[in-house]
């Protein structure tokens, strides 16, 4: 279980997190929605260790991050994966190279065919040929990027999967496939989910339960259901200003 | 009370300064602790070193080869009248082991490897590849630091010895082609001046040279931010730093020199 607690950051002189108070429950997907620039991905950041709170806490397992020893840290990393944005993947290595990363270090020494098996497992988890194992990433489209990025997460099988805006800068198909591939792979994986979006779509689409950041701190949270029904002011003034893509 | 505003500048300088050097500390002492585990890094060491050592070589050969020549022709023209003509040799060999060969073979790899190093590890890091290594509980420093600094360290000595005999070579070439000595006075010359110190000396500078170049283009890669134009500056700044790092080892390590001879 990940819990936030409390969490403040100020980033360039002005605050980011005001406070923020969140917990996530084992195998659910929660998504993180809100405008851009309310601090999702910083948020996303701080679960990992990337970014340190300037107050408050994040347990991961029991685990606090930010004043977590080498082994604790490293315990935490063999927990999670991270998706970035614009997928961060290893440039000077190809597809296979960028899944092995994927792998806890030195896992592959003296097991060679066992990684070439999980390498091929999770190509086939995001639709993605065997052909493509000996590109580089730049000689891959957008989508196909985020397809590997998405492999290269769940491959070491970890417990918690996070997504920074696993959609932004697809156009819609690939935006809408990627989506269906995230929610089918959380499934697979059986893996805890955590989206961070400004996509509203994405959103209702992939979320068991979605938090709304707004001005730094959680201004709603509750089930897809919940938010749409609710009066919250922050609420209905995100979900009524979104553009609809028509997810189902 | 507050400080004058003229202060405010140099102020701002200082603390950047010190806080740039406490950044290269904490990363020397990140690099000398991984060295520990030689498993780790040791198949990308090769790889950099193919890159940092056998792709340089051509330049650096051909840079081996003009600067032999020229030293070889300053020497006779502002040093040989009323002397003999083999100090020309000696002013080849001299110059090359202890200034020309290192100090040209780091200034070649600043160019060609530290801009290399710091535009690389500047573009991971304003792409997050160094923030997604970190999350998939893998050492930045292992991983990308420690093979570039072991194989800039340990190339540079064959590269500046292959610079040195290259100089030395085509400085007799140049002396026996055009300045009209005869081999026998070349090589008596070079006999005459050579010792071992100066090529000790020569393999000082190419180990702390190779240090400085891989290790200075690697922090000030670590930092960069800033996108595309920021990758650029940092290229540039690793260089920068790169050449004058270069001539504050030249001048610290002098001394050393009188110690060897």
């Amino acid at each position: 279980m990940i819990r936030i607690i409390g969490v403040h950051k100020w980033l360039g002189g002005r605050p980011v997190l005001r406070g923020v108070d969140l917990d996530v429950r084992e195998r659910e997907t929660l998504a993180i929605m809100g405008p851009s620039g309310t601090g999702k991905s910083v948020l996303l950041k701080h679960i990992v260790g990337l970014f340190d709170p300037d107050a408050g806490d994040i347990l991961v397992d029991g685990i606090s991050v930010p004043s977590a020893d080498r082994a604790e840290m490293a315990a935490v990393r063999t927990k999670t994966a991270y998706v970035f944005q614009n997928s961060a993947l290893f440039d000077s290595m190809t597809v296979r190279g960028n899944l092995l990363m994927g792998l806890p270090p030195g896992f592959c020494r003296g097991r060679a065919d066992r990684c070439e098996e999980l390498v091929r497992t999770a190509l086939d988890h995001v639709n993605l040929e065997p052909e493509v194992l000996t590109l580089l990433p730049a000689e891959l489209s957008g989508g196909m990027q985020r397809r590997v990025a998405i492999a290269r997460a769940i491959i070491g099988k970890r417990r918690y999967v996070l997504y920074d805006e696993p959609t932004t800068g697809l156009d819609p198909v690939n935006a809408t496939r990627i989506n269906r591939l995230i929610a089918r792979v959380s499934e697979e994986v059986d893996a805890t989910s955590i989206v961070v979006t400004h996509d509203v779509e994405s959103a209702f689409f992939l979320a068991d339960r979605i938090a709304l950041l707004s001005d730094g701190v959680v201004a709603a949270e509750g089930t897809p259901q919940e938010l749409r029904e609710t009066d919250n002011r922050a609420v209905r003034g995100f979900l009524d200003a979104a553009p609809t893509r028509g997810l189902e | 009370m507050k400080a004058p505003n003229f202060l405010a500048a140099p102020g701002r300088s200082a603390r950047a300064a010190a806080l740039h050097a406490g950044r290269a500390g904490l990363l020397g002492v990140a690099t000398l602790r991984a060295l520990a585990h030689p498993r780790r890094y040791a198949l990308e060491t090769v790889h950099h070193a193919k890159f940092i050592g056998l792709d340089s070589l051509p330049l650096v050969l051909l840079m081996g080869a003009l600067s032999g020549a020229v030293m070889a022709q300053q020497t006779m023209y502002q040093l040989s009248q009323g002397l003999p003509r083999e100090i020309v040799a000696g002013g080849v060999v001299g110059g090359m082991l202890t200034e020309l060969g290192p100090v040209l073979t780091a200034v070649v790899l600043a160019g060609r490897v530290g801009a290399a190093i710091g535009a690389e590890l500047g573009t991971m890091k304003v792409t997050n590849q160094i923030d997604a290594l970190l999350t998939m509980g893998r050492d930045p420093v292992v991983e990308l630091v420690v093979p570039r600094v072991v194989a800039g360290t340990l190339i540079l000595v064959p590269l500046v010895m292959l610079a040195n005999a290259m100089g030395i070579f085509s400085g007799y070439v140049t002396s026996v082609g055009i300045l009209g000595l005869s081999t026998a006075e070349y090589v008596d010359g070079a006999k005459g001046y050579y010792h071992h110190g100066a090529l000790i000396f020569s393999l000082v500078k190419a180990v702390a040279y190779g240090f400085a170049i891989t290790f200075i283009s690697s922090h000030v890669g670590l930092r960069a931010s800033g996108g595309a134009a920021g990758v650029g500056r940092t290229a540039t700044r690793a260089v920068v730093a790169i050449i004058v790092s270069i001539m504050v080892l030249d001048t610290v390590l002098g001394p050393v020199y009188k110690t060897l001879t």
